[in-house]
């Protein structure tokens, strides 16, 4: 790390100051080129990555994460290589993730289920456990401590003792933020968080993660189909498109970016007010309709309409 | 971390107060009070095959213990784990003859030579072999999934068994004397007669194999093994190898049936290489599905109702075999989580329930 620094000194500040950095990252699923060079820093605080469906956006935690192997270009974090690391050997560098579809113990407490979050920290073995240890319990029970106070700022704390398959869906990922975050992650990589909570449960993920956020100035990634929720919470934005970055910058930039409304809506579409979407003739930018696709209200509501056309390949 | 003004919560999940809460150490340790005591209050007279008051009930119990154990480190590789490692009988015969070897006198002719180790110190020695050699056969396994493991685990076990029943010429430091067996110098608790001895000595076993499951299933360990089980794919970001937690599976249950194997040769006195091929193994796997996978006492209840089947019907071997298959597809049907399930399927049944409810309001004088 000090050799990059002393190298170019302050020559990119910017990739100083940031907490993962991707370079030239490049991934193809037997010819299928899902990543063509992405360049992303990602800084403390919430950094926000979109696009449309298969984008490649979850392939980038996979490769962040360990899942996916890259063809080409790197990953850095706190200017350290992770590419050579195991997955696990990324969890102590300090890299959390969750999945998009929760994946916990269903028979097991919700619970023990964070707890499996903090496994990795502990200095006691199995052995001392089989021992029953008094250091080891005591260990454990440290652990549950701050297990709960977790699941307390995700409003879980009462359903501690209960088997997470007996929770809805909302509280099953909520469980699943609460257990990357008790692992002291300094990264963690977020894929659609909000998808499928509830109004409320929206309002407590956001709450508990600016409130972890502020105290550990933690980088976090999220991959998010809510727009709204997005630029609310992202003071930073990416938007990858067929494994590219074809934007990036604020949520005012990003939201009115021709090149992110082409990609989402695709050429020759046009919006009227109302959100409704019709065919046109000549590709988007040359259209006069282009003025009120800038309104970020009428963005949302094509982003999150199923009905959206299809996408063509971009010439 | 800035947890200021928060009340405490439990944070272990709410047990009833005073010495209530210990009641399931308490039940373990009265079962295993009673099943000590047996022998001298055979109230299991009326059943003939576990009738303990002659050696034949005693020696059959024996063998339910060995059984037992072996069944206990299988329920953490297959029930807890999730991994179906079939190498099970191999590791079985490594305990048999491993003990068999070790303890046997070193100044016999050729074939029943031994190093002449006393039992209590080749025990522990055999065990911890086995294990290693639990890991090494999971090496290649832990890579697998599904039906390609139970293949390779199965093909490794065998090749164990292969290797015990070598011919002297081929490798003659092994001293398992090829396909004709060994003969299993038998350890005698002092004070007690021969078949007392191993009744003990199993049950001593299946203790310890199944106090140190419970301690290791209710804690860590075995969260991290039903993660493995569960969320294999999701254990990486969880900092949690799954490779690894497969390999202590493993090992522990190698551990487990080389323990439950050493016990079964103690109380059959011959150990001999056809026995492990595919019957041990089947006859395991009966005992595990039938008593009921990731169960405590599923090993217990399943070894009782296996030992009970092959005695009944030992004359007729092809009717075992044949009354053995119907019964695991039928387990694996109509009670997949096997016969140890049963009472928590009746506590939950609508009609246990609804017994219940007219129970309480008869019950009710407050009218």
């Amino acid at each position: 790390m000090s050799v990059v620094e002393a190298a170019a000194p302050g020559a990119n500040s910017a990739d100083a100051a940031a907490s993962l950095a991707v370079d030239d990252l490049h991934v193809a699923f037997a010819g299928n080129h899902v990543l063509q060079g992405v360049d992303l820093r990602f800084t403390p605080g919430f950094n926000g990555l979109i696009g449309p469906n298969g984008a490649g956006k979850t392939t980038v935690f996979n490769v962040i994460s360990g899942y996916v192997r890259n063809n080409q270009g790197n990953i850095r974090l706190h200017g350290e290589d992770v590419l050579h690391m195991s997955r696990t050997q990324r969890v102590k560098a300090g890299i959390g993730r969750t999945f998009q579809a929760p994946r916990l113990i269903l028979d097991a407490t919700v619970m023990e289920n964070t707890l499996l979050g903090r496994h990795h920290l502990f200095r006691w073995g199995h052995f001392a456990e089989l021992l029953l240890l008094p250091q080891q319990r005591r260990e454990e029970t440290q652990a549950r401590q701050i297990c709960m106070n977790m699941l307390d700022r995700f409003g879980l704390a009462d359903m501690a003792h209960e088997d997470a398959g007996a929770l809805s869906l909302g509280s099953q990922k909520l469980v699943e933020v609460a257990r990357a975050l008790v692992a002291d992650p300094t990264v963690v990589l977020l894929d659609e968080p909000a998808a499928g909570l509830g109004a409320d449960d929206v309002t407590v993920l956001l709450r508990g993660l600016r409130e972890i956020q502020a105290e550990r100035n933690l980088c976090v990634i999220i991959i998010e189909h809510d727009l709204q929720l997005v630029t609310s919470l992202c003071p930073k934005i990416s938007v990858l498109h067929f494994g590219e970055i074809i934007s990036e910058g604020s949520p005012e930039h990003v939201t009115s970016d021709p090149a992110v409304i082409e990609a989402y809506l695709g050429h020759g579409f046009e919006m009227e007010e109302g959100g409704e979407i019709h065919e046109v003739e000549g590709p988007l930018s040359e259209h006069h309709h282009i003025d009120h696709v800038e309104e970020e209200s009428t963005l949302e509501e094509v982003w999150t309409d199923d009905d959206a056309p299809e996408q063509e390949e971009p010439s | 971390m800035s947890t200021s003004t928060i009340p405490p919560r439990p944070l272990y999940p709410p047990s009833p107060p005073g010495i209530a809460r210990y009641r399931e150490q308490f039940t373990t340790l009265g079962i295993f009070l009673f099943l000590g005591f047996l022998p001298w209050i055979p109230i299991f007279g009326w059943v003939d095959i576990f009738d303990t008051s002659n050696n034949f009930g005693r020696g059959n119990l024996a063998f339910v213990f060995a059984y037992g154990a072996a069944a206990v480190g299988f329920n953490l590789l297959v029930g807890y784990s999730g991994t179906l490692g079939l190498a099970v009988a191999g590791l079985f015969a490594i305990g048999a003859y491993g003990t068999a070897i070790l303890t046997a006198p070193s100044g016999v002719r050729e074939a029943q030579v031994g190093y002449d180790w006393p039992f209590f110190l080749s025990l522990p020695v055999v065990c911890i072999a086995a294990a290693i050699i639990g890991v090494v056969i999971g090496f290649p396994a832990a890579r697998l999934k599904g039906f390609f493991l139970a293949i390779a685990t199965l093909a490794l076990g065998d090749l164990i068994i292969k290797i015990i029943s070598l011919d002297e010429k081929v490798w003659s430091g092994l001293k398992t004397n090829g396909g004709t067996g060994k003969q299993v110098p038998q350890f005698r608790i002092p004070g007690l007669d021969r078949e007392l001895s191993y009744y003990m000595l199993s049950l001593g076993a299946l203790f310890v194999a199944m106090v140190a499951y419970a301690i290791l299933t209710n804690r860590r360990l075995g969260r991290t093994l039903k993660a493995v089980r569960d969320i294999d794919i999701a254990t990486g970001p969880l900092g949690i190898s799954s490779t690894y937690y497969k390999l202590v599976a493993f090992g522990l249950s190698a551990f487990a049936a080389a323990l439950g194997g050493a016990m079964w040769a103690q109380n059959i006195s011959f150990a001999q290489p056809a026995t492990f091929e595919t019957d041990m193994l089947v006859f395991l796997l009966v005992v595990l599905i039938v008593g009921g996978l990731s169960h405590k006492w599923g090993p217990l209840i399943g070894a009782i109702i296996f030992v009970y089947l092959r005695q009944e019907l030992q004359s007729t071997r092809k009717l075992l075999f044949l009354i053995l298959g119907i019964i695991l597809m039928l387990a694996v049907l109509i009670l997949p989580s096997g016969v140890a399930s049963l009472p928590k399927r009746f506590r939950d049944s609508r009609w246990a329930k609804d017994l219940q409810r007219r129970l309480e309001t008869l019950t009710d004088f407050s009218l």
